[in-house]
């Protein structure tokens, strides 16, 4: 579903990420750990674009939504100006989708909840599908209703953000990209904002999107979650992915020493 | 002294029609004041769009620099002397037109100034709101009508309530270009009937109750859209 193809990603004069390459297949879920400036929130950031990639490309569905990086096509390395130009350009347009349909397809949930302030909850969850013209209002508004008495807050509906609690937040941010109909979620360290009491009900959210089926990327500290949700952990270390593997391997069975290092710090 | 106070005010406003000269007055700066308060705002989102555009992709464009350029000046000299040059100089050839030239001085100048409020306004709105408008797939231009502008209008209001009310009270220089506005005619029925008192005040007391008007207007409005942060 997801591929991500050498991705590098600096600020400035500092790399953060050093050549990522890894894909998440449908219906996956897979956990990305790692210690703070490892670069795994700028690796979740790079595949819906809000970072732009320095080289490498993702695809989404088969389809580029970075430009190209010329590492890939070694026809394209041989040629200098005008002819580089145009055949890049030409390239480019090929198989690519633009980057706002693309995130249509990505919904993705932040540590800060970054619910829409001006706005009631219900107008928070219809704002984009409204206003990007993928459903008529009435659709929108049914639709958003029913996810907000999934999740219990249908009473919320008219509240402001400002008067909700953060697990409250995090949760109606998440079914505000569900009202999207996204096809795999990303989910950006939501838990680590909260209150320790309210950590449980924005996983427990998450777990039934599992279980659903949601193809879900999520960034966190939760051992627990990626233990009992995850199909596939990933560790990253200084912008690389140093281990990869399946939750019970991943924890009982650790390999790099780093990683052995990092499990015995926080298990 | 009562006859005297009674010739006075005889003399103000009764003799001659004078009171026509104040209607005609007020309603030459309340047209210059609500057109240019429509033409700053206008002037005022664009300017700070483009600005900050620039500023967050650290590399100007011919037009940020234009803009750049007209709020430095409009900033660096007397509105007085913008009017004058707009007059005498720009728009020379067209010297019936006050009313259009000082509408579209004032509106320049208080555009240059909201500008920078609005500006301010933006850099002050959390990243992670223009990200998450991202995040669903909203242009950065639809994330700026929909989520960043309302809660930046709203945030600003009493910034901008202020930018007004100073800017009416600043197109009394249009006498410098020979329009009868309120400030013009209370000064033209002083000097022709030797009496300051009744003039003068009379027009201080109808400045006075539009802005009292206007900031009513302002608190109510900036109460109604508070209801999102109410806690």
């Amino acid at each position: 579903m997801i591929e991500i193809k050498n991705v590098k990603k600096s600020f400035g004069k500092l790399e953060v990420l050093k050549g990522i390459t890894n894909e998440i297949k449908n219906g996956e879920k897979v956990v990305i750990i790692g210690p703070s400036g490892s670069g795994k929130s700028t690796l979740l950031r790079c595949m819906n674009l809000l970072e732009l990639p320095t080289s490498g490309e993702i695809w989404l569905d088969g389809k580029r939504i970075t430009d190209i990086s010329s590492e890939f096509y070694p026809e394209l390395l041989a040629l200098k100006g005008k002819e580089y130009k145009s055949l890049y350009k030409n390239l480019n347009a090929q198989n690519s989708l633009d980057i706002n349909s693309a995130r249509q397809k990505m919904g993705m949930v932040f540590q800060h909840f970054n619910l829409f302030n001006n706005l009631s909850v219900l107008n928070n969850l219809i704002l984009a599908p409204v206003k990007l013209k993928l459903q008529s209002e009435e659709q929108a508004v049914e639709n958003a209703e029913k996810l907000l008495k999934r999740i219990g807050l249908y009473d919320k509906r008219d509240e402001y953000p400002s008067k909700l609690s953060g697990g409250q937040k995090q949760r109606i941010a998440i079914v505000r990209s569900l009202a999207m109909n996204p096809e795999v979620m990303l989910f950006d360290e939501p838990t680590s904002a909260l209150d320790p009491e309210m950590v449980g009900e924005v996983l427990e959210l998450m777990k039934e999107l599992a279980v659903g089926g949601m193809t879900m990327a999520v960034v966190t500290h939760e051992m627990g979650f990626a233990k009992e949700v995850g199909t596939r952990v990933l560790f990253m270390d200084e912008g690389q992915i140093i281990e990869e593997n399946s939750p019970k391997e991943f924890f009982e069975n650790p390999k790099n020493p780093r990683l052995k290092e990092f499990l015995s710090k926080i298990l | 002294m009562l006859k005297s106070l009674a010739n006075s005010i005889y003399k103000s406003f009764i003799l001659n029609n004078n009171y026509l000269s104040y209607l005609t007055g007020l309603k030459n700066t309340l047209i210059i004041s609500l057109f240019a308060v429509i033409l700053g705002v206008i002037i005022g989102c664009l300017v700070a769009i483009i600005r900050y555009n620039a500023q967050v992709k650290k590399k100007s464009n011919p037009l940020s620099v234009i803009c750049d350029i007209y709020v430095m000046i409009v900033r660096g000299t007397p509105v007085t002397l913008q009017l004058l040059i707009m007059y005498f100089v720009i728009f020379g050839f067209m010297k019936q037109q006050q009313i259009l030239i000082g509408t579209l001085t004032f509106g320049l100048n208080s555009g240059a100034y909201v500008s920078e409020i609005i500006r301010g306004g933006i850099f002050s709105i959390d990243k992670g709101q223009m990200e998450a408008g991202y995040s669903m797939g909203f242009k950065s231009r639809q994330c700026m009508r929909y989520i960043i502008m309302p809660q930046v209008l709203k945030n600003t209001l009493p910034t901008i309530c202020n930018e007004f009310i100073a800017l009416i009270k600043e197109t009394s220089v249009i006498g410098y270009i020979g329009l009868m506005d309120l400030t013009f005619a209370g000064k033209v029925i002083q000097s022709a009937y030797a009496d300051a008192f009744f003039p003068l005040f009379v027009v201080a007391g109808i400045y006075l109750s539009i802005v009292y008007i206007l900031s009513t207007l302002f608190k109510k409005l900036e109460r109604r859209l508070s209801r999102s942060d109410r806690n």
